[in-house]
């Protein structure tokens, strides 16, 4: 499988920026001398230069470090969003999709209602309540697409259970939580696994899109968002300051949107054969 | 036809039922008390004022009892009143709602017509040179985040060249944000476009409208494009939803004065009231809205008009 996601250009990409990423975020201690919350590592407002490649800003902080530093909270911010939205969307998928009783499809018709609403909407929704921190707008973002997971689980479950293995399963009295667990699990992973990964650029993008409106990551937290809504107060004297953060989000959204367009490609027969 | 609109519109009723549940108790699930919250910062508030705001949003009742008072205020167009202002939320919601309306419309608009002529430019091209250098634009296209694509707007047309001065308050103000939504979601349409495309020209009856002489231009509009306009349009109902969502955040770039910057002030300050009234309109309006696509896509698709 991974042979048949790296002979996709586009999904070679994008393992490379998700993989420089990972190296930048666990090496972004020592990748410059600098501090991210360094005052007067500069002078105030320095242009990009080869001491600062990425200029500095109105304190004098060192932009390379904090774009940097930035990298990790983005992977984090991504990762626990997703493990958040994937953990209880799979459970409501599997649940709504394997007990059709009552209760599965109370559940599935709230997680329709939820479905019509944009998950900026939900994820507003979630902040007006938590409050705004960068820990509550990853929740948030978790919170806001869990319809969107539940919906391809439950479709997911709907197919394989109707499959030969689930019936034979039956037969040899197998209990339920080892059916859904032990046979079900494994053969809806793959769809699972392709939106989890474009799921991270959505995710990314959204609590970026957050702390921007100041509902996320607080100053003088390194976040990518929040960086670029502080260097937007001074955009005509200093557009570096919006420029690093702006581009790291979008180079990072990119990278797991090849890899997740990649995956789909790879474990998709049928859309493989489509392509060529 | 009337058997889906019967299925059709008590599901919406059901979705704006669960919204006002929802709005009504959001207060609820703030993590410790969301009178004292707002009140934290300003010592001088004493036990009796507290006491009083507790009483005037009707925090003393049951919890049915606030329900049901909460529902039987909306029914009369009673929103409540903003804690700092006390100004009537409904009235100022509103008041602001054309704007964001006006900003989702535009947007649309600018996503449908772009994104739809790429994709399906894209997909009649498919392998082409053409073909892979807008789908390279498309992913890049959803990749770059709004509030940096708007702050680059700016920058090149209303602080580099001055064309379009930002905040102008007529309709020139509303290019730049409309443009800046409406392409990010035009990357996306473009997308889905050529993937529904590419599917329907490898159908049977495209090649059989080929095989019988029919001319290209006929074949691509009245059998392939009808055929992909039913996807199309739900994706573009959708996509209208994220406009709405997307509208907080540009409204706020280029401090156009819509519902969402209201949104996002009301957050920061707490005030609830708003936080309540803000849900509910944007989920009405998006409820409403989705339900005329539904209608929509019904008279586009006989499958759907014929299933009764």
């Amino acid at each position: 499988m991974i042979r048949l996601l790296l002979k996709n250009r586009g999904a070679r990409i994008g393992v490379g920026v998700v993989l420089l990423l990972l190296a930048i975020a666990a090496t972004a201690d020592v990748l410059t001398g600098y501090d991210p919350s360094q005052m007067r590592a500069g002078p105030r407002y320095a242009p990009p230069s080869l001491e600062h490649p990425f200029g500095t800003d109105q304190f004098g902080r060192d932009m390379l470090t904090r774009v940097l530093h930035g990298a990790r909270l983005t992977l984090v911010v991504g990762a626990i969003a997703v493990s958040i939205s994937m953990t209880v969307g799979l459970l409501i998928g599997l649940f709504g999709g394997f007990s059709k009783g009552f209760l599965g499809g109370l559940l599935m018709r709230g997680v329709d209602v939820l479905f019509s609403f944009p998950d900026t909407l939900i994820a507003l929704a979630a902040v007006a309540v938590l409050g705004p921190s960068l820990q509550n707008a990853m929740i948030a973002v978790g919170i806001s697409t869990i319809p969107v997971y539940a919906r391809i689980a439950y479709s997911a479950v709907a197919v394989e259970s109707n499959k030969e293995y689930i019936t034979a399963g039956r037969a040899i009295s197998a209990s339920r939580a080892r059916l859904i667990f032990l046979h079900l699990l494994p053969n809806i992973m793959p769809p699972m696994i392709v939106v989890g990964t474009l799921g991270v650029s959505t995710a990314i993008l959204a609590a970026a899109g957050l702390s921007f409106l100041g509902l996320g990551a607080q100053p003088p937290t390194p976040e990518w968002g929040a960086m670029l809504a502080e260097g937007r107060n001074a955009f005509t004297r200093a557009p570096w300051l919006s420029t690093f953060p702006g581009i790291a989000i979008a180079v990072t959204v990119l990278g797991f949107n090849l890899l997740g367009d990649g995956l789909r490609e790879a474990l998709d027969p049928r859309q493989r054969r489509m392509l060529r | 036809m009337t058997g889906y609109l019967a299925r059709r519109i008590p599901s919406a009723l059901l979705a704006v039922l669960a919204t006002t549940v929802v709005a009504s108790y959001l207060i609820h699930l703030v993590p410790g008390d969301p009178v004292r919250l707002l009140f934290s910062e300003s010592q001088a508030t004493s036990e009796a004022q507290i006491e009083a705001i507790r009483r005037s949003l009707g925090l003393h009742l049951p919890l049915h009892e606030q329900y049901f008072l909460f529902l039987g205020k909306l029914l009369q167009g009673d929103l409540g009143t903003t804690i700092r202002g006390g100004q009537p939320v409904l009235e100022l919601i509103l008041g602001r709602l054309p704007v964001t309306l006006t900003l989702a419309s535009c947007s649309l608009l600018i996503a449908a017509a772009v994104g739809l002529t790429l994709g399906f430019f894209a997909a009649y091209k498919q392998g082409s040179w053409i073909d892979t250098s807008l789908m390279v634009t498309a992913i890049l296209g959803v990749s770059v985040p709004h509030f940096w694509l708007g702050l680059i707007l700016i920058s090149v047309f209303s602080i580099t060249l001055g064309w379009l001065p930002i905040a102008s308050g007529d309709w020139r103000s509303f290019i730049l944000p409309s443009v800046t939504l409406g392409l990010t979601s035009a990357a996306i349409v473009a997308r889905l476009t050529r993937s529904a495309m590419i599917e329907i020209f490898a159908q049977d009856y495209i090649r059989t409208a080929y095989a019988k002489g029919l001319k290209r231009g006929v074949v691509l509009s009245r059998h392939a494009l009808r055929a992909g306009l039913v996807p199309i349009v739900t994706m573009l109902g959708l996509q209208f939803g994220y406009m709405m969502g997307g509208a907080v955040i540009v409204e706020n770039v280029f401090s156009l004065n819509g519902v969402g910057r209201l949104a996002v002030q009301a957050i920061l300050q707490r005030d609830f009231p708003m936080i309540q009234g803000f849900i509910l309109i944007f989920s009405l309006v998006i409820v409403s809205l989705s339900l005329i696509l539904d209608l929509v896509y019904m008279l586009l698709d006989p499958r759907i008009r014929k299933a009764t």
